[in-house]
């Protein structure tokens, strides 16, 4: 058209592109990248029936055999428990449990157990103790970890208290923990043929190679006024106290097992097994219980069957919530992406 | 991370920011005080008692040595980080379970990171403020020009600025190599306008210009006390025993640069951060998101389930110990041991410790980092809110108000400039009662489609001519054919008084085709440009001349100059609403032009030309209702005599040193009286691209939007029609001070009369509306509302005996115009909603006006791109144009919002499961507070081994994609009504 005077088309040419590298070197138009357009592939599932359903199915799939499994592994472990609290204490001294374990009697004890199955060697000896908090926070940090590696540094002393020096020389191991170091012993026969437990072993060997040292010796250990439980050969090193190393590493909950011995043969069917213990240790002061344990282990450890209770349930739910998508499917489907379910379809009050 | 615009912002105008803290200092030597200021030019002596501040300027927040103890105290103004400092402090003491380094990691590395991030801020600015500092200006030491560094200027000193150059400081200005001792500055960093303004300097002192003849000058000058106006300044100059009055013509502010001008010579009057720039410049009042206002109370409550579990823990404790305190030989330990209540007491300070990580330490420094990111990444570079024409991406300014812009669901628009282009474009007139123009404007054309009539196309003459600005077509104007009009002399008028009367500069060849009109307001360039293609081409502006190229006059075809001699210029301002220029013309007739708003001419017409007033009254409403904006011009001959008596006054009361403006409006209104009616102008004001579909999609999305704008009743209303805000199914409530009772009072001129009519009438009007706009409410059906209310009602509606109906009202109301509202009115409206309703505001202006409104709103929004920078230095956010608020507000402010309330809710529930195994492992360790992380677990758990997925989440995090959410805006409104973080 003829209507544009020579000003406003020379204005349009400079507003448009006169001279296009000019005009990209002043741009500010931001870079086009995916990132920052937010253009990034993504997906984002949407749940569909069938896809639920068959999702809760293979769930269900596969968590129904591995719980399965996992009890049936769980059934074949043997375990005998054999609790000897208040059994090991005579019926007069029932009364005052504490004097009793405190006095001087002769606190031997025997206990007669059968082996309800074969038991495959190796079998596991533990003591079990209840409601003792070894967890406990001034008793987990009332020890001296650097004291235990190397004589140098058996002054560190500083964490022990109550149980940190004897006369104002150290204890070597100091602190709570070693302090109550367990101290029943269990002697084991059958047919009265003693039962050989092996004590060696038992503990974790980066803790005897590392974190007990092989020229730390036990010194003025238990020399207090109370005695807290088992003393220690000062002549042999604190690696190879095994006892108390499987004992220093502190159970995380108040019902703990730990670890006294292995028994290296068979046990068949049908066997009694006569147990002397020694009932030394006190747990009657806080009502604690002492039970002793012989287990075999599986292929998933001892016997414990939390797992399989967990798999089976997790996959039952999943199998009865697609069942009941199925039938809900079945009976009343819905159409997908129906818009009269958007919030802003729906009448208020409406329908 | 909190202000990304700095970086933004180009090393001049960075200038004009400045920390809080300065500004409050600032604000207590506001100067009104009577006294004045005293400079002695060229003589540094002199001025050494006074102690003027020196030229250098500092907006740092922080020293070397301030560094580290303001910094530090700047981040434990943060609640949590008290909270975590106190922790810290606990986990030293021996109750602690945990090793000190668990709390002491964590805390360093968030201090850390923001310590670094205010220093690399200031830094910035420290950098900026240094290059400000060293630029160099020459200024006159024995008889020679010697270049020093700004910030060794001193007031008084005399300077010399070269073309292009910046004024380092305010100057007085002296001489120039123009001649006629005029120069041109640009004052785009000031106000952001880019047209050139003539600064004139005082005739004594046109000499003072090389080195020789300057070094003679002394002067004295006494002016007013440095203050951030920088529109005004007042005072005399003293020298060789006369005293000269100086206007804001002879300064030339710091900011500014000289343009068009080889150099001038100027004398300092106001240096460094009493500079009026540096006066102007604040920041904008920090605004805190609801969100994070609402995360504060969310962690008040967490605090509380801390701390109550904690009492349980200590219960617990003290119990259990108590009972079994042989237990395992601790009866032999500690005093803390020794009864319930001290193990109690220690161990919930011990459990408080180990359970402090139920409160997230790194979730503010997480969501700072997120929301850095969202807006410097995603909002800044969005290429769907990048406007090619103006070359402007959005831009962030501030970072922490990105999940704001989800849940706004209030909008003010401003309208010029926002909802319309602001380019103006002649379109019709009326001269002496007859209208000219046969163009239909959009608005029109609207208007017409919603009443179902055809629009015919526009049939267009042959020759019609049309170029920015000028859209006006009607051949009986054109080419001279005015002439057989029948009242070719008032056209004469008309067309001079649009070539004479305005204060636009031209640039350029003097031809009509190449020359580019500096004007104020596209407004007048558009007049000025009618007058060019009526046949009346202003050409050249000296200080005193205006010449104009003037066709047909005489006869057909003729062409002539004629240079009419500027007498007077009575400048617009708002107040006064109009502009008058009294020129000499070369035959020596005087005559005052004026122009303005309606009202006010309409007022000052003498008697006479009734019928002509009737009909350009109708004309006016026409245009008015197309959409047009109208001016009216006058013009009216003087005598000599009368004249001169008047110009007495005038010059005397120019010359005042108090209260000029007042005077000068007084004197102003002694000589634009009697005038004769020429006619009226109607301005096409266009429409931004997009606008209607913008607002029909947010009105979808909930929100709703009230324009808020300075023009009239009709034309507002108009837009509004246009925008689609307003449409003839819904029930209109007008609540107007344009009514008879209202004309009446005020035309009985009693004050406090006219206050109580308007307000029982406002009052009135307001129970009227609310019962039936209740009544159409509570049927079903019943059609949406909306409210047109004027700036003189709004100022009465506004008080607070009825401002609750108001707001009652105008929230039942879809739509909202409220039109004449001045810029406070603006902001109170805003801050109505606001506290009032406690609804989330949203402001968005392009101009200064605007600026009150953008800092009163939740979130401000300024229109970048286009002449004016301060409603963008305000805003919190910039964008192009109006309808990348779709944009802004559906895609980046809902995924904002739903991203930064998962993460959130993803920070609470990380660190309730870490926590609350703590708390469960508790009740197995005898509530002895043994802890069941190891430290080093603990400590990095939030700040490095969870840190990744929660940024990601808060970046990455997608419901719908971005062309749903702008397709389906209702998708935003559910999302509002169903709060993603919990209500505490």
């Amino acid at each position: 058209m003829s209507s544009n005077t020579p000003s406003s088309s020379a204005a349009a040419a400079a507003a448009g592109s006169v001279d296009p590298s000019a005009a990209r070197r002043n741009s500010k138009r931001p870079k086009y990248s995916k990132f920052t357009q937010q253009e990034l592939p993504a997906c984002k599932p949407i749940l569909t029936p069938g896809w639920v359903i068959s999702t809760f199915l293979i769930i269900s799939v596969i968590f129904i055999p591995l719980g399965v499994i996992s009890l049936f592994a769980s059934q074949d472990v043997v375990e005998i428990v054999d609790r000897y609290d208040t059994a090991c204490i005579p019926p007069s001294d029932r009364a005052n449990k504490v004097a009793y374990i405190q006095g001087a009697a002769n606190k031997s004890c025997n206990r007669t157990l059968t082996v309800p199955k074969e038991m495959k060697q190796p079998i596991y000896v533990y003591y079990q103790l209840e409601n003792f908090y070894q967890n406990h926070r001034r008793y987990v940090k009332s020890r001296s970890d650097s004291q235990l590696r190397s004589v140098k540094d058996e002054n560190q002393i500083d964490a022990c208290k109550p149980e940190d020096d004897f006369g104002g020389q150290p204890i070597v191991p100091c602190g709570l923990i070693a302090w109550s170091l367990f101290n029943d012993t269990y002697t084991l026969s059958r047919k009265n043929q003693p039962l050989a437990v092996n004590k060696k072993g038992i503990a974790w060997k980066s803790d005897k190679e590392h974190k007990f040292g092989k020229n730390v010796f036990p010194k003025n250990f238990q020399k207090g006024n109370i005695t807290g439980g088992a003393t220690l050969n000062p002549k042999i090193p604190l690696s190879e106290q095994e006892d108390l190393i499987v004992w220093m590493r502190t159970a995380a909950l108040p019902t703990f097992r730990k670890l006294y011995g292995k028994i290296e043969t068979d046990l068949h069917k049908g066997d009694t097994i006569e147990v002397n213990l020694q009932n030394n240790y006190n747990t009657y002061s806080f009502s604690g219980k002492k039970k002793l344990v012989l287990s075999t282990t599986s292929w998933l450890g001892g016997k414990n069957d939390f797992l399989g209770i967990a798999y089976l349930t997790v996959g039952g739910i999943c199998f009865v919530l697609a069942l009941a998508f199925t039938v809900m499917y079945l009976v009343k489907p819905r159409r997908l992406g129906d818009p009269t379910y958007l919030s802003w379809n729906r009448i208020p009050g409406g329908r | 991370m909190v202000r990304s615009g700095s970086f933004h912002v180009d090393s001049s105008s960075a200038s004009h920011r400045r920390t809080p803290s300065r500004t409050v200092t600032l604000g207590h030597i506001q100067p009104q005080a009577p006294s004045y200021r005293t400079v002695y030019c060229n003589d540094r002596e002199s001025n050494q008692p006074v102690r003027f501040k020196g030229n250098s300027i500092s907006t740092t927040k922080y020293n070397v040595f301030t560094f580290l103890p303001k910094g530090l105290f700047e981040q434990f103004r943060r609640i949590a980080n008290i909270y975590f400092l106190g922790i810290s402090c606990l986990s030293m003491t021996p109750i602690s379970p945990v090793s000190p380094i668990t709390n002491v990691a964590p805390l360093s590395m968030v201090l850390l990171v923001s310590l670094i991030k205010e220093a690399f801020e200031d830094w910035k600015r420290f950098q900026n403020d240094m290059s400000i500092n060293n630029s160099t200006v020459e200024i006159l030491q024995d008889q020679q020009w010697i270049s020093i560094p700004w910030r060794k200027l001193q007031v008084g000193d005399i300077v010399k600025i070269k073309k292009d150059g910046f004024f380092p400081a305010d100057i007085l200005f002296l001489s120039s190599t123009n001649a006629d001792g005029i120069c041109y500055v640009e004052t785009a960093n000031l106000d952001g306008e880019t047209n050139l303004k003539i600064r004139k300097a005082l005739e004594r002192t046109w000499d003072y210009l090389v080195p020789e003849k300057a070094y003679e000058f002394k002067g004295e000058i006494q002016c007013e006390q440095p203050n951030n106006s920088l529109y005004t300044f007042t005072g005399n100059l003293v020298a060789q025993k006369q005293t000269l009055p100086l206007s804001p013509d002879q300064l030339l502010l710091r900011g500014c640069s000289l343009r068009n001008t080889e150099y001038i010579v100027g004398a300092v009057v106001f240096t460094g951060h009493e500079t009026k720039v540096m006066m102007n410049a604040m920041n904008a009042p920090s605004k805190r998101s609801t969100l994070e206002k609402k995360l504060d109370k969310l962690i008040i409550t967490i605090f509380c389930v801390l701390v109550t579990m904690c009492l349980i823990g200590a219960i617990g404790c003290s119990i259990v110990t108590d009972r079994e305190d042989k237990y395992l030989g601790l009866h032999k330990s500690d005093w803390e041991y020794r009864n319930g209540l001290m193990i109690g007491f220690f161990t919930f300070f011990t459990l408080v410790t180990l359970f402090s990580s139920i409160i997230p330490i790194s979730l503010y420094v997480s969501i700072e980092m997120i929301k850095f990111i969202q807006s410097t990444q995603f909002i800044n570079r969005d290429l769907n809110m990048y406007h090619a024409e103006t070359n402007t991406p959005a831009s962030a300014r501030t970072s922490n108000l990105n999940e704001e812009l989800g849940q706004v669901e209030y909008i003010f628009s401003d309208k010029t400039g926002t909802l319309t282009r602001n380019l103006m474009e002649f379109f019709k007139c009326s001269i002496g009662g007859i209208s000219y123009g046969c163009g239909v404007t959009e608005i029109e054309r609207g208007i017409a489609q919603r009443h179902g009539l055809k629009v015919q196309e526009e049939q267009r003459s042959t020759g019609a001519i049309r170029e920015k600005g000028f859209n006006f077509d009607d051949p009986r104007l054109m080419r001279g054919a005015w002439r057989n009009e029948p009242n070719p002399d008032l056209c004469k008028e008309l067309f001079r008084c649009l070539a004479i009367c305005h204060t636009v500069l031209p640039e350029g060849d003097e031809s009509p085709e190449k020359i580019v009109y500096q004007a104020a307001s596209p407004d007048e360039a558009a007049l000025v440009t009618a007058a060019k293609n009526f046949g009346f081409f202003f050409y050249r502006r000296t200080p005193t001349m205006v010449h104009v190229r003037e066709s047909h006059v005489e006869k057909m075809g003729k062409i002539q100059d004629v240079a009419y001699e500027i007498l007077n210029v009575l400048e617009f301002n708002s107040t006064r609403k109009r502009q008058s220029v009294v020129c000499r013309f070369p035959d020596g007739r005087l005559v005052l032009y004026c122009k303005g708003a309606d009202n006010v001419i309409f007022e000052r017409l003498g008697n006479g030309t009734d019928d002509i007033r009737k009909v350009t009254r109708e004309h006016l409403e026409q245009f008015g209702s197309s959409g047009l904006r109208t001016l009216c011009l006058a013009y009216k001959d003087l005598n000599p005599e009368t004249y001169d008596s008047w110009n007495e006054k005038f010059i005397q009361a120019k010359s005042a040193l108090r209260d000029r403006e007042k005077k000068l409006d007084e004197v102003a209104e002694l000589i634009e009286k009697d005038l004769t009616l020429i006619g009226s102008t109607a301005i096409e004001d266009k429409l931004q691209e997009g606008v209607p579909t913008c607002i029909e999609t947010l009105s979808r999305a909930g929100i709703k939007i009230w324009v808020l704008t300075g023009d009239k009743m009709e034309t507002a209303i108009n837009i509004a029609y246009a925008c689609n805000l307003i449409n003839n199914e819904m029930k209109q409530f007008v609540i107007s001070s344009e009514t008879d009772a209202i004309r009446e009072a005020e035309e009985r001129g009693d004050q406090v009369e006219i206050a109580r009519v308007i307000k029982e009438e406002v009052k009135k009007e307001l129970k009227k509306s609310l019962e039936e706009a209740q009544h159409s409410l509570n049927t079903v059906a019943g059609p949406k509302l909306s409210l047109v209310i004027d700036g003189k009602c709004l100022m009465y509606a506004l008080d607070p005996s009825l401002r609750v109906m108001l707001l009652s009202l105008s929230l039942n109301c879809t739509s909202v115009v409220c039109c004449r509202v001045s810029p406070l009115q603006k902001a109170q409206v805003t801050s109505l909603v606001r506290k009032g309703a406690q609804k989330i505001t949203l402001s968005i202006g392009d101009g200064a006006n605007d600026v009150s409104m953008i800092q009163a709103a939740h979130v401000g929004i300024g229109i970048s791109g286009m002449e004016g920078m301060q409603a963008v230095m305000a805003s919190d956010f910039a964008i192009a144009q109006f309808r990348f608020l779709t944009d802004l507000l559906l895609v980046h402010g809902r995924w904002s919002y739903l991203r930064i309330c998962k993460v959130v809710m993803y920070f609470f529930y990380k660190n309730l499961t870490f926590t609350l195994t703590q708390f469960w492992f508790t009740f197995r360790t005898g509530f002895s507070g043994q802890r069941f992380y190891d430290d080093w677990f603990q400590s990095l758990f939030n700040v490095v081994f969870t840190a990744l997925p929660v940024i990601v989440l808060g970046l990455f995090e997608k419901d719908v994609s971005a062309s749903l959410s702008k397709r389906y805006p209702e998708l935003r409104a559910s999302m509002r009504s169903r709060p993603k973080v919990p209500k505490k």
